[in-house]
């Protein structure tokens, strides 16, 4: 199997003097197609990590590899063309803009790699089609509801076939249908398109629909779990008694 | 504690109030330059002439503009605030949120402005005196004033009166700011930069229908200005200017969403970069800056207009001045009895010497017929053309249809003697004992003169206050302009610092974000440019018919300096904003 993402020693501190260790020492690999979860309570370094790989944080120590390209070498101009080109990106908040309609929120996404003209409207039509949102392009983010909305950002997150999709918190502002649906769609796109996505949660609901999940403590690796041929509920049970075990006395911190 | 966190929060949010300390110590500068006219080389010079009560005329004038400029600075510094408070309605939403009482928050913006308002007076003050010397250097030389002159000064009138005049605006700031934050709900302050604003997008027939409609409207407009002339103030006057700017405001209204279906329907063009987001982030802020635009179109209009109008007719004045008189005094006394007095005599007795101060001169009787007619010897209009030549003879006899005869013939009355000379060595003190001789010499005769200095300080008067009053009205107007456009499109980059963010995430390089925001402020910038230089070039043609009347007009000096205080002043502004913008974006990214 293609390595798609290699994560070697990565370290990223916070503040001078009194150092924070948001992420010490995490080693972990993704393959190709693969679906890969996150977990950890809050302040476990999660989201510090996945800023890490998507480059918008820089580490501290260690490297990243994309597709066997160490991402933490690279200069501001090729961030943003590596970004551009390589990753795709669906977070909690701050997704879609607001002026632009769903079609064009999707479209944005060709655009900005100078698609040509003629293939914007048949992929934007696919993948809108392949996410269950065609209904609703012509609609402004406002007019959508928290699931459209992030199955609008998935949209526009895989249409230009990233080798990698960084999800941060997709569900968290979605009730639990909106979310099963999104998650459902996640599936479909891994299955179907073999797109390889890396989630961050702290939902073992949602992290249940993963193949793998690690789960951080105070910025390191803390456990791995493979969802392997079992079944997704009793994958969840097998989720739920690590997180038991993770917050020992206190587990109701995830 | 609280004087402390007022002067801590103006050092942290510096760029927020560094737009504001900018427009505060601008107007300040402008007001104190505009108010210490009497520092002016010029103004001093046209004031130590006695003859001309022409200062006391402009710095009446200067009182009553002051005041109309008073109030354009008052909206543009409240404005200013405006965006302030409104940028950091968060921050003042966590004070209340924290427990601090609705009056200490206002207290502390209170504070705030007034540290703020103390240091841009100051700096506005020193840059206005720096400011009204170096204009005093450059009139006096635009107006050939002898170097003596020029003297280091402050007025300190105009000082008091601009301290007093922003006393007032910021006064009513503060009055402002105790407002807002005692009627702002809190939830509304905790989450102003989440409001999500509706998007109205009208359909393309709409569009299509205003856009045309405000068209119509202008070209309807223009057509009256120019039929019935700029002179003709009636009824029909109001409806041409109310058509004209109901025309703007349509115009303005329906471009964007005119624009945006435009392009859309050129795909290649649409889905082509960042063009798709421009467009939509131009159509979603129109719907809230269309009036504004419309302000600014017109204030635009007010300053190119005055600009070229003034400098025109500056330039049809001096022309004026030149062609009057040629001779430096030109002194007329009028029979008695049927009697006219030996004018050079007459003059050497009273202490004016007229072979020792005079470089050249001249002296002739005009007669008159039974009919009235005006009548010259032959050999007095000879020695004229001799001495003045051909032509200055030639204008006198049309101007006063004078007749030549050989001699002296039966039937003709003395009329008048004539004095015609031009002074030997300085021609101000000549002046003065011309003047004084003329005093003595208790002629019992009625008598005119014009003098080419007296008519020369008239018409210096009327020039200066033509331009001066011209060219700072335009820059005050220009300034207006260009300040409001940057605070609009530095707050809307504020606003939008959350699209930057995602476009930043999905790859968008600097480069291509640097240039969406400055396609922006371009916009911003030049439509309500390019339709103000419309309207400029449809009523500068109908006040030019009017100059015309007067004298010529010399369209080619006035569109250059016109041309040239637009993009010094609005081309700066322009720059400065896109720099700001980018700023504001790069820092947020």
């Amino acid at each position: 199997m293609e390595q798609i993402l290699k994560v070697e020693g990565l370290c990223r501190d916070y503040g001078r003097g009194t150092v924070t260790h948001a992420v010490d020492h995490v080693d972990f690999s993704v393959e190709k197609g693969e679906f890969v979860g996150i977990m950890g309570p809050s302040g476990s370094g999660k989201t510090t990590l996945l800023n890490c790989i998507s480059t918008i944080d820089t580490p501290t120590a260690g490297h990243i590899w994309v597709e066997g390209q160490d991402i933490t070498t690279l200069k501001q101009k090729e961030l943003s063309r590596f970004r551009r080109e390589r990753l795709g990106f669906v977070f909690q908040d701050c997704n879609l803009l607001d002026t632009l309609t769903a079609y064009e929120n999707i479209a944005l996404a060709l655009t900005i790699r100078k698609t040509p003209v003629r293939q914007v409207d048949p992929l934007v039509k696919e993948t809108a089609q392949l996410l269950e949102i065609t209904e609703c392009l012509n609609k402004y983010p406002y007019q959508m509801s928290g699931g459209q909305q992030q199955r609008t950002a998935a949209a526009r997150a895989i249409i230009t076939q990233p080798a990698l999709i960084l999800a941060d918190e997709p569900t968290g502002a979605l009730d639990s249908k909106s979310a099963r649906l999104l998650l459902e769609r996640f599936e479909v796109m891994n299955q179907l398109r073999q797109a390889t996505i890396l989630m961050v949660t702290h939902d073992a609901f949602t992290a249940s629909y993963c193949h793998r999940i690690l789960v951080l403590r105070d910025g390191a690796v803390f456990a791995q779990l493979e969802r392997g041929n079992q079944d997704r509920r009793d994958f969840f049970r097998r989720i739920i008694d690590v997180v038991t075990e993770l917050g020992g006395d206190q587990s109701n911190v995830l | 504690m609280f004087s402390k966190l007022a002067v801590k929060n103006v050092g942290r949010s510096f760029r927020d109030y560094g737009v504001y300390f900018l427009t505060v110590a601008f107007g300040v500068c402008l007001f104190y330059v505009f108010n210490a006219l009497e520092t002016q080389t010029v103004i001093r010079y046209l004031a130590q002439h006695p003859r001309t009560n022409i200062v006391g005329a402009i710095q009446q004038l200067i009182g009553i503009l002051s005041v109309f400029v008073w109030v354009v600075l008052a909206f543009l510094i409240l404005y200013a605030s405006g965006f302030l408070v409104r940028r950091r309605s968060r921050e003042l939403g966590t004070y209340l949120m924290l427990g601090m009482e609705r009056w200490q928050v206002a207290r502390l913006l209170l504070a705030e402005t007034a540290v703020t308002a103390l240091v841009a007076l100051v700096v506005g003050l020193v840059l206005g005196v720096v400011l009204s010397q170096a204009l005093s250097i450059f009139t006096a030389g635009l107006f050939a004033v002898p170097r003596t002159f020029f003297a280091f000064s402050i007025s300190v009138p105009a000082l008091l009166k601009t301290i007093l005049a922003f006393a007032a605006i910021f006064l009513l700031v503060m009055l402002y700011h105790a407002f807002t934050v005692s009627r702002r709900k809190l939830i509304d302050l905790l989450r102003a930069r989440r409001v999500n604003q509706e998007l109205k997008v009208r359909s393309l027939g709409a569009s299509v229908f205003f856009f045309l409609a405000g068209c119509v409207l202008l070209v309807i407009a223009y057509a009256m200005l120019l039929t019935r002339g700029l002179l003709r103030v009636d009824a029909l006057f109001w409806v041409m200017l109310g058509l004209g700017s109901l025309g703007t405001l349509l115009f303005f209204r329906a471009l964007s969403g005119f624009l945006l279906r435009l392009c859309q329907s050129n795909k290649k063009l649409y889905y082509k970069n960042l063009n798709m987001f421009i467009l939509r982030q131009f159509n979603a802020n129109i719907n809230t800056t269309y009036r504004s635009m419309t302000v600014i179109c017109l204030m635009l209009l007010l300053a190119i207009g005055i600009t070229a109008t003034s400098v025109g007719l500056n330039n049809t004045v001096a022309q004026m001045a030149d062609q009057t008189i040629v001779q430096d005094v030109e002194l007329a006394v009028w029979e008695e009895k049927g009697e006219i007095p030996d004018l050079p005599a007459a003059l050497k007795e009273a202490g004016f010497d007229p072979d020792e101060q005079c470089s050249r001169w001249l002296s002739f009787p005009v007669y008159r017929d039974e009919d009235g007619h005006s009548i010259m010897i032959q050999a007095d209009y000879d020695a004229y053309a001799a001495a003045w030549g051909q032509e200055v003879v030639d204008s006198f006899v049309d101007s006063w249809r004078v007749r030549l005869v050989p001699q002296v013939e039966e039937g003709l009355t003395a009329d008048r003697c004539y004095f015609l000379a031009d002074y030997a060595g300085d021609a101000q003190t000549t002046e003065e004992a011309f003047l004084a001789a003329l005093d003595q010499a208790h002629f019992l005769y009625s008598y005119t003169y014009t003098t080419k200095l007296s008519t020369w300080m008239e018409l210096m008067g009327t020039k200066v206050l033509v331009l001066f009053i011209g060219l700072y009205l335009g820059v005050v107007f220009l300034v207006a302009s260009a300040a409001v456009l940057a605070l609009q499109q530095l707050s809307q980059a504020a606003d939008s610092a959350q699209r930057y963010r995602v476009l930043s995430r999905l790859g968008v390089s600097e480069r291509m974000r640097g240039r969406s925001v400055d396609i922006q402020v371009f916009l911003a910038f030049f439509l309500p440019l390019a339709l103000a230089l419309v309207h400029a070039v449809v009523g500068m043609t109908a006040a030019n018919a009017v100059i015309a009347q007067v004298g010529k007009v010399d369209a080619a000096a006035s569109s250059a300096v016109t041309a040239l205080l637009l993009v010094a002043v609005y081309g700066g502004y322009f720059l400065a904003t896109c720099w700001g913008s980018r700023k504001i974006l790069r820092a947020s990214a």
